[in-house]
């Protein structure tokens, strides 16, 4: 996941050693430290991942027939999840210097528009 | 008064010509030798007359009438009674013979012990002549006629012969057969006879010689054939007979055994309605094709399909003059090529439907061009040939199985984004900006 | 009337039937290996009932020595025709044998170069005979033995047969797992919405504009969107899908302008306040 690691870039170094602490002080960063509107976006893609890695494990373990649709599924999270990544870097903040000419409006038009798309050629393969 | 007659006479010659029994046409050119008379075949001529061919004879020299005229042939059917002819009419050359055959012309060559033009065409037809002026010997069964006319009985199961024929009288060649799948062999020679030219019992060790010198080897045994058919590849029939004698009239009337007529006469009008296409002539009346529960023929087909293909096949009744429908063949076959057959299956007849024969079946997951081939091929039959092509589709994009339970998951998880990328853009649209403005601001400062 | 008629026939018969039949005598066989060590040597007797059983290795020699006379008197003669008659299965194969003024034949069978005549033999013995003719004898045609010998290489068949059927081998039918199982896991795959509620429930995001007359008719039709592609996938075919795509997409240009416009009002708004 891209955004945590991103947003919580400045508190990574101090614990490299994994133990519960870390992890915690971690989350705890992220908590404090990200708008609520990227937690949303966040949200969504923990949600994408799941339902992708659900479909995944269907198909191997179960069986993979209709081929074109486990590809329209799981391609269907996968192009979610990168169109909604991309989404989130850039309406962050902390990227404004790298996407000046991008506002956020832009980038959501972008990102609908992208889904659209993308839903469209999903349902033309689910067959 | 006289236009009465006339009339008459019309419809009566008219009935005559309707009573033609081949089914290519009823006239006949008998090339003759002057040698031989005409007389001492008569009831093999008559019995011809009286079927309803026309019968025109010619000598060998004879310059009219011309056997191909104009690149057509004139007659329907040629005999060749010239077995010791070396000189013909520049006519009839073995290539214009040929060509007749190919013209769908039949032809009855009678072949001598000579050498003559028409044995070197007879090894054309894949028929191995022994060498000239040995005919067929036979000690066996002990008899008061000469060695070399032998009763042969007639034991080949042919379908164009009368069954229970009695023995025939035979004198004349025998010839063994070459590996050609268009011979028909009617009448073969008997075990105990072989083919010698002396006439003393010293003459063994000749024999013994001849067999040792290898090359052919003896032409002995029932390997041999003395009347053999040949049916080309597009439907004429030729038939050689290494003896004229056959037909003559002092052997059909010549007793076999005592009280018992030989069966001569019986059997030279068998093969000759056997090569003037009397008997065993089959046609391909049409094919259809369909899909299973439908009746119109698909101009293409999906693979998986079940079609139902169907032919008729009449068969040339000789007596009525009329194509019949026939069920009688059992082991016609069906296959479905694209360049090998990927299905072959036997095409059986109907019952109850007369001349039809019908079989169904899967079409191969495979797509491409294919053919429904029905080549039917057996001795003595017309070869039947019917192709149609076809094309075969895979199953078009709307064509294949939807809504499977097997991919209720996928169709799941496609609706379940679709859903979620609403209610995501529902949430985005409708807040607000505070909080990332707050923390940018702060950071600003 | 009849009967006068065939009287001179039958004299005729009579004066042209042969004066002695022809048989064998002193007939012998000699089976050897190759390696010229004898196995079997027999007389040959023409009056048992049943013919002698020989049998023959793919190097083996058969012999046969028999001495042709006539019937009565036992004068050794040479006939026209002496042929040994090989039949096995309906095939049948001639094979002449030499015999001398004096009647005396010799004839030798090595398998190892099997002569021409012999016919194509399977596993089931061939029945040799011995066929005598002559111009001045009367014929005779005796069963000699039957022979074993090893089978000959198959004869190709007759090319006008019926020829061996075929049938397609179809992929295998995809297995389609039982319906309960896929119905788990279609469970499985909508389990994240509870995953997801649950964290967007535990955000403190306020929705302000979720009833905005801006805001509204841009995520209806982008909803509707969905809803579109959803029918598509049941129903629709492509070019009436691209047909209400392309109205539904100026509509949703047009709204998307308006919110968007008014969301970058809000922000801009907000931050200059």
């Amino acid at each position: 996941m891209a955004g945590p690691k991103a947003s919580t870039a400045a508190s990574k170094p101090a614990s490299s050693a994994v133990d519960p602490n870390a992890i915690h002080s971690l989350w705890k960063a992220y908590n404090d430290t990200t708008p609520s509107r990227l937690k949303l976006i966040d949200s969504f893609l923990v949600f994408l991942m799941l339902s992708g890695i659900a479909q995944f494990l269907y198909c191997i373990l179960i069986t993979n027939f209709p081929f074109n649709a486990f590809l329209a599924g799981f391609g269907s999270c996968v192009g979610q999840f990168v169109l909604t990544a991309s989404l989130r870097t850039q309406v962050n903040p902390e990227n404004r210097g790298e996407f000046k000419d991008v506002s956020p409006e832009r980038a959501f038009a972008d990102f609908a528009l992208g889904s659209i798309v993308l839903h469209f050629f999903v349902f033309n393969f689910l067959g | 008064m006289f236009r009465i007659w006339r009339v008459l006479l019309l419809i009566l010659s008219l009935a005559i010509l309707s009573y033609a029994r081949s089914s290519t046409g009823n006239s006949l050119l008998v090339v003759l030798d002057p040698s031989l008379s005409k007389d001492n075949y008569s009831i093999f001529f008559k019995g011809l007359e009286e079927q309803g061919y026309e019968l025109t004879f010619r000598a060998p020299k004879d310059v009219t009438p011309a056997i191909i005229q104009d690149g057509i042939a004139s007659f329907a059917h040629v005999i060749l009674f010239t077995p010791e002819t070396k000189t013909y009419a520049k006519d009839i050359v073995p290539q214009a013979l040929v060509d007749l055959l190919s013209k769908n012309t039949n032809v009855i060559f009678a072949l001598g012990s000579k050498q003559t033009p028409l044995t070197s065409l007879a090894s054309e037809f894949s028929l191995i002549l022994p060498p000239p002026g040995t005919p067929l010997i036979s000690h066996f069964p002990e008899r008061d006629t000469p060695a070399t006319v032998v009763p042969i009985p007639v034991s080949f199961p042919s379908p164009a012969l009368t069954s229970g024929l009695s023995p025939v009288w035979y004198s004349g060649i025998p010839f063994a057969l070459g590996n050609n799948p268009l011979l028909v062999p009617f009448l073969n020679a008997p075990s105990e006879s072989f083919a010698a030219d002396t006439t003393e019992d010293s003459g063994a060790d000749a024999i013994v010689d001849a067999a040792e010198r290898g090359g052919e080897g003896l032409w002995a045994g029932k390997d041999m054939s003395v009347v053999t058919g040949f049916q080309t590849i597009d439907g004429g029939r030729a038939l050689f007979v290494g003896g004229i004698e056959l037909f003559s009239d002092e052997f059909a009337k010549k007793e076999v055994t005592k009280g018992v007529k030989s069966g001569n006469a019986q059997f030279a009008r068998d093969v000759a309605a056997w090569t003037f296409q009397e008997s065993l002539v089959l046609r391909v009346d049409g094919s259809t094709h369909h899909k299973v529960n439908e009746t119109q023929p698909g101009d293409k087909y999906t693979t998986n399909d079940h079609v139902v293909y169907s032919t008729h096949i009449s068969k040339y009744n000789p007596t009525t003059c009329t194509w019949e429908p026939f069920s009688g063949l059992t082991d016609m076959q069906l296959e479905f090529t694209m360049l090998d057959p990927h299905i072959r299956t036997s095409l059986p007849p109907v019952q109850g439907k007369p001349g039809e024969y019908s079989v169904t079946f899967r079409i191969p997951d495979r797509h491409g061009v294919f053919k429904f081939v029905v080549d039917y091929k057996r001795k003595g039959w017309t070869h039947l040939h019917s192709s149609t092509t076809v094309p075969v589709v895979p199953p078009r994009h709307d064509e294949y199985p939807r809504f499977l339970s097997a991919a209720w998951p996928y169709y799941v998880g496609a609706i379940s984004t679709s859903a979620g990328f609403v209610i995501f853009s529902v949430l985005w649209l409708a807040g607000d900006d505070r909080g990332s403005r707050r923390r940018k601001g702060a950071k600003a400062e | 009337m009849r009967l006068l008629c065939c009287l001179p026939l039958l004299a005729a018969a009579a004066a042209t039937v042969h004066a002695s039949a022809l048989t064998i005598q002193n007939a012998r066989f000699t089976i050897s290996s190759s390696d010229a060590t004898q196995l079997r040597s027999e007389q040959l007797s023409l009056d048992s009932t049943s013919l002698p059983s020989l049998s023959l290795g793919s190097t083996d020699t058969l012999k046969l020595t028999f001495q042709v006379v006539e019937k009565d008197g036992g004068k050794g003669v040479q006939p026209h025709q002496t042929f040994l008659r090989f039949e096995a299965n309906g095939e049948e194969g001639v094979q002449p044998v030499r015999v001398t003024s004096g009647g005396k034949a010799k004839f030798e069978l090595n398998m190892a170069k099997p002569p021409t005549s012999l016919p194509p033999t399977s596993t089931s013995p061939v029945q040799v005979s011995l066929l005598l003719g002559s111009y001045k004898h009367s014929p005779a045609s005796l069963p000699l033995f039957s022979l074993s010998i090893p089978p000959s290489a198959p004869v190709s068949p007759d090319s006008f047969a019926p020829l061996p059927e075929i049938t397609h081998t179809f992929r295998p039918e995809q297995k389609v797992p039982p319906k309960f199982v896929s119905a788990v896991f279609s469970a499985i795959v909508i389990a994240p919405w509870v995953v997801l509620l649950g964290l967007w429930s535990t955000l403190r995001y306020s929705t302000p504009h979720l009833f905005s007359p801006h805001v509204l008719p841009f995520v209806s039709s982008l909803a509707a969107f969905e809803g579109l592609l959803l029918w598509y996938w049941i129903d629709l075919k492509l070019g009436q899908v691209l047909l209400y795509g392309a109205l539904l997409g100026l509509v949703t240009v047009l709204t998307g302008k308006q919110a968007l416009g008014a969301a970058g009002d809000w922000r801009v708004g907000k931050k200059q306040s």
